[in-house]
């Protein structure tokens, strides 16, 4: 419920401050706004952009202003800005200043994810900026940054908990009937506990890198969505997303981890 | 309505029921140690029956598979032999000095005391020094330090039986202990008192359990405490266009008003404030003891002394024996704080 309500405000904000730039001659100084963006201070995104200039309308990211549990943080990233006729998304990613390693996760949006609109939970180790960059087919490019406070550190969380069984019990929530041209929502969690190679085991040793390094969802032959995760993204990793299918066929979910294991799943699709 | 809102509403409906019992039946486990030391235990022996009206139905809505309490906070694999026990007494002495536990100071909350709103400030606030800030890097370095793992995480495990039987074996005994008193049977207003907040605390693991639960984005299992909520209210209160409301949270804010709302309709409503600048930092230290105990001992006389023991979690135990030493050392002998009449509603 807060989740759409937090676009929606993000959005209507980002008019006010359009109507009011132009009223007070705030152009000026816009560049001196722009160079603090988060994504101007972060080597990995400046490689995306290739010294490109991000368009910063459109893209909006859904964050928690404050999060008491750094080792899960809701995020939702949506795109609504302008293209041309013939142009689309390619791809988005999701970029974090202030953890270990930048990269949380790279989204690939084909033919039938046209309604860029995903979420997930990651994890995020102090207050820090979460970045997220999408680029369209016809090289353009856009941003936007959040700052969330963590109050509890994705790194304070202790880690002996049990453990998930690695790729055990893929879940995926969809709807069998769908109009042609209408958005579907997916939904998929698996078992995984995504262990960064970072922490310490009970004995002190460090426990090795295990995570889910890939996801795909095919509709027959063709790759409708996929996404490379980092070991930013918690632990059973959670992902939303919409698919605009044309035509019915088997949906395919695979999922595969560093150590070359794979989950799949499948699910019937008729669309009408 | 989505299952999120959906636990947040049953959230505010237990906290209205929690509120109106407190305030028309003076439900409080510090009540019930202090009055048994000068030979009155029915608000003591309230608390027992809460506890056993919990344990059976909590354990009881387990076997049914509605919940497993393997996924709550209270079953844990290891714990800290330290921290713990430190925890409960802090918590403990805390709530004599403060003269209340969390829940009740909500309650005297909604009835006018003012001296409540400093005693529930303080208390979220040391909450969160030691779960969120200053001295959370200690509390961490502390619980691993003295870490010792548990092979068995329940009471049930231990004698191997299955829960449900084990809370009827403890559960029936401790509830016929509570009616065996004259005085306590004779006083309706204590014993509907326990079985009315005992029977919320299933009702709690059944909202964020049942009601709460959902594939991709579960609420996490929790049931009625008041600690870690009561300073994520103040956090509420004051970031709330940056957080989501939680469980715990709707509780607190449906205690207030549940005992604004009896305390009006019994006229039982009185602005009260401090005596004295003796009294206020009596309650600050108290409060402060309670926050940072009740998250060393992962929750206070209701969260772990009635919500944790009906998960029959062996932590959970110690931690409430340690809360109720802690209290009766504030009570009674030489660390014994001299009564504050006026603390307690007076006209009693």
């Amino acid at each position: 419920m807060s989740r759409s309500w937090c676009i929606k405000s993000a959005l209507s904000r980002r008019k006010v401050l359009q109507h009011g730039m132009a009223g007070v001659g705030l152009i000026m100084l816009a560049p001196f706004a722009w160079a603090s963006e988060a994504w101007q201070q972060l080597d990995a995104a400046q490689h995306l952009l290739n010294g490109e200039t991000p368009i910063a309308q459109g893209l909006a990211l859904d964050l928690p202003h404050v999060s008491e549990d750094g080792s899960a943080v809701p995020l939702g990233i949506k795109f609504d800005g302008e293209l041309a006729d013939n142009d689309y998304l390619t791809d988005i990613h999701l970029l974090a200043t202030g953890n270990p390693q930048p990269e949380i996760a790279t989204f690939r949006l084909g033919e039938l994810s046209r309604y860029p609109e995903i979420s997930t939970r990651v994890r995020l180790n102090e207050t820090q900026h979460v970045v997220a960059i999408a680029k369209t087919h016809q090289g353009q490019t856009f941003a936007v940054s959040q700052e969330v406070r963590i109050t509890v550190s994705g790194c304070l969380m202790r880690g002996e908990d049990s453990q998930p069984e690695p790729l055990s019990n893929p879940r995926v929530s969809v709807n069998q009937q769908v109009a042609a041209g209408d958005a579907l929502e997916v939904r998929t969690l698996i078992n995984h506990p995504m262990e960064t190679g970072l922490r310490e085991g009970s004995d002190g040793e460090p426990l090795p890198r295990h995570i889910i390094e890939q996801f795909t969802v095919r509709l027959g032959d063709e790759i409708a969505f996929e996404a490379q995760l980092h070991q930013s993204i918690s632990a059973n990793p959670y992902l939303r997303f919409h698919l605009t299918p044309q035509q019915s066929g088997e949906l395919v979910f695979e999922w595969q981890d560093d150590q070359g294991e794979q989950a799949q799943h499948t699910s019937e699709l008729s669309v009408s | 309505m989505s299952h999120i809102a959906l636990t947040l509403w049953a959230g505010v409906v237990i906290g209205l029921l929690f509120g109106a019992v407190g305030q028309a039946s003076g439900f409080c486990l510090l009540r019930g140690v202090a009055n048994s030391a000068k030979g009155d235990s029915r608000k003591l022996r309230a608390f027992m029956l809460a506890m056993a009206t919990a344990l059976l139905g909590t354990q009881w809505l387990a076997a049914m598979g509605y919940f497993s309490l393997s996924n709550s906070l209270y079953i844990t694999p290891s714990f800290s032999w330290l921290a713990l026990p430190l925890g409960g007494l802090l918590f403990g002495y805390g709530m004599a000095l403060a003269n209340g536990c969390g829940a009740r100071s909500l309650v005297l909350l909604g009835s006018g005391n003012l001296r409540s709103v400093v005693v529930v400030m303080f208390l979220g606030i040391g909450a969160y020094i030691a779960l969120s800030g200053v001295l959370a890097p200690g509390r961490i370095y502390l619980e691993q330090a003295t870490s010792i793992p548990l092979t068995t995480q329940d009471i049930a495990g231990l004698v191997a039986l299955p829960g449900w039987a084990v809370a009827s074996l403890l559960g029936l005994p401790i509830a016929a202990w509570a009616f065996s008193s004259a005085d306590f049977r004779a006083s309706p207003r204590d014993w509907v008192s326990g079985l009315i907040v005992g029977s919320l605390i299933p009702a709690g693991w059944y909202a964020t359990g049942v009601l709460g639960f959902d594939d991709f984005e579960p609420v996490r299992l929790a049931s009625l405490t008041f600690v870690a909520p009561i300073g994520a209210s103040l956090q509420y209160v004051m970031l709330s266009t940056g957080t989501r409301l939680s469980f715990g949270v709707a509780v607190v804010g449906g205690i207030i008003l549940g005992a604004l709302i009896t305390a009006l309709i019994r006229r039982d409503f009185h602005w009260q404030g401090f005596q004295g600048p003796g009294q206020m930092a009596r309650s600050m230290v108290g409060a402060l003891m309670m926050g940072i105990g009740g998250v060393l001992a992962l929750g206070c006389s209701i969260g772990q002394g009635i919500t944790g023991m009906s998960t029959l979690a062996l932590p959970s135990l110690i931690a409430l024996l340690c809360i109720l030493l802690g209290a009766y050392l504030g009570v009674k002998g030489p660390l014994a704080l001299s009564h504050m009449a006026s603390n307690h509603r007076s006209l009693h």
